[in-house]
Formats: C-alpha cells, sequence, structure tokens
C-alpha cells in the first residue's frame, strides 16, 4: 500500500476514536451508588445522595492500600500507594461514565444508577 | 501514559534484526521492568500488550517499505493498548474499563507516530553509515 492510503486509514482511525472519547465524556447516566470492587467483588456500595458528610474509607489489598474519600454526591481516591497514582489522578468520580480504576490493587469504584448485584455482569454499552 | 521512547529500540529492531532477535527485547523489558517495580500483576498487562504489538508488527513488516515503519508504530501500538486493555477487562472483571479505550487509542495514535518517526530517521541514519563503510573498504 502506498503510504498517503496508511497515512489516511491512520488519521481516519485518530478522528473516530477521538469523536468516540469525546463522545462518551459528554455522555454521562445518573449514578448515585458509588460501588468499591476488588478483584471484580463488590466489597461496599455507599448510596451518594443519602450521605451526611463526608468520610473515609481505607481498602486494604494485597498489593497495597488505597484512601477513598466520599462526599455527597461524589467520591475518589484520595491516596494510594501504587507506583503510578493513576487512580489518584483520575479526581472526583461524579458519574457513570467511566470508572476510577486502580490497576495495581485491582480496584475499581463505579457510580451505578442501583444498588449491587453480585457482579458487574452488565455494563453499559450493552444497556 | 507514556510516550514510550523505549519502543523506539523494538520498531527499529523489527526492520532490521531478525524476529527472534526482535522478541527478546519487548520480553527482556517487560520482565526486568516487573521486577524492579516489584508488581507482578503489572508484568500480565505488559506482556498481553507486548506480545499482541508485536505479532501486529510481525506481520505488517512484510507489507511495509523503509518510509512506512511508523505505521508499523502506530498500528503495535493500538495492539499494545488493546492486549493491555483486555487483560485487565479480564482480571478485573469490569467491562466498563472500555471506555478508556477511546482516550487510550489516540494517545496511542499520536505517541506511535513520534516513536514511528525516530526509529524511521533511527534506521535511514544508520543505514548511511554502513553503506558509507562499506564503500569505504
Amino acid at each position: 500500500m502506498k503510504t498517503r492510503t496508511w497515512a489516511a486509514l491512520i488519521a481516519a482511525l485518530l478522528l473516530l476514536f477521538a469523536a468516540l472519547a469525546l463522545w462518551l465524556s459528554g455522555r454521562s447516566a445518573a449514578g448515585q451508588v458509588a460501588n468499591i470492587y476488588i478483584d471484580g467483588v463488590c466489597v461496599r456500595s455507599v448510596d451518594l445522595s443519602q450521605l451526611k458528610g463526608p468520610e473515609t474509607y481505607t481498602v486494604e489489598t494485597e498489593g497495597g492500600q488505597n484512601v477513598i474519600q466520599i462526599e455527597p454526591g461524589r467520591i475518589c481516591v484520595q491516596e494510594a500507594d501504587c507506583p503510578d497514582q493513576v487512580c489518584v489522578q483520575a479526581g472526583w468520580l461524579t458519574d457513570s461514565t467511566a470508572p476510577i480504576v486502580c490497576l495495581p490493587h485491582q480496584l475499581v469504584i463505579r457510580l451505578e444508577g442501583s444498588g449491587v448485584t453480585a457482579a458487574p455482569a452488565i455494563d453499559g454499552v450493552s444497556k | 501514559v507514556k510516550l514510550g521512547l523505549a519502543n523506539i529500540i523494538t520498531v527499529y529492531a523489527m526492520f532490521t534484526l531478525g524476529p527472534g532477535d526482535t522478541l527478546c527485547i519487548p520480553l527482556a523489558r517487560v520482565f526486568l521492568g516487573s521486577v524492579f517495580s516489584g508488581q507482578m500483576t503489572s508484568l500480565l498487562y505488559s506482556l498481553a500488550g507486548g506480545l499482541l504489538c508485536y505479532l501486529v508488527m510481525l506481520l505488517l513488516r512484510r507489507i511495509l517499505t523503509v518510509k512506512q515503519i511508523w505505521v508499523c508504530s502506530v498500528l503495535g501500538a493500538m495492539a499494545h493498548n488493546i492486549g493491555q486493555m483486555a487483560v485487565a477487562i479480564l482480571v478485573t472483571g469490569t467491562a466498563a474499563l472500555v471506555y478508556y479505550l477511546p482516550v487510550l487509542m489516540v494517545s496511542g495514535i499520536l505517541t506511535g507516530a513520534f516513536t514511528g518517526l525516530c526509529a524511521q530517521f533511527v534506521t535511514r541514519q544508520l543505514d548511511k553509515i554502513t553503506a558509507h563503510k562499506q564503500s569505504a573498504r
């Protein structure tokens, strides 16, 4: 194939994924229940609309610990001893678009519309 | 999100050394990386990404010319992200991680193009040097 063909193909892919990323970030479903998963198992579920005041919750896993800050309407990882700190830098979670993930500790925090089913079987796409 | 400058070496090796020698580079990097960071779970993510990237680049190597090395790098970077994402979804059992994929893809294409262009220049310059040495002999 010609270089120009490849360049066009890659530019098209770039536009497609950029559009997809924008579309996903603009779309936010209502989610008021924060579910904290370790290894795919929900260890705690907090209804953010029922919460009176801020509280912290520390999760201990084999990999280390994450200090989770919970406030009415939002949740974030305040501190973690993982090497990359992606979960901390994710900031406040206020909608169900993308979860906060700490891969080294296999921790996932998601906002969902309702309480927890045993395991997150259905994702936002298949709904 | 990292720039992945070390991948210049892998891409360069893919076009100058054989497939077997090239395979050793990501394997050694992944292994040493997880040993020294002490994160054995990250070994799994990196390995899946590295191997998928390697396979895609191996296939592309046959149909691309020396001037199209950057294409190989871009598609390799995308394969790397897909591999890591697939393992992350399996390990955490969280399909919603797919939401991160578009962002990863955009960054992968951009950084892949950059590292690919670097590898292309390296290949071209080193070819010149070897050609020069041979003509001087």
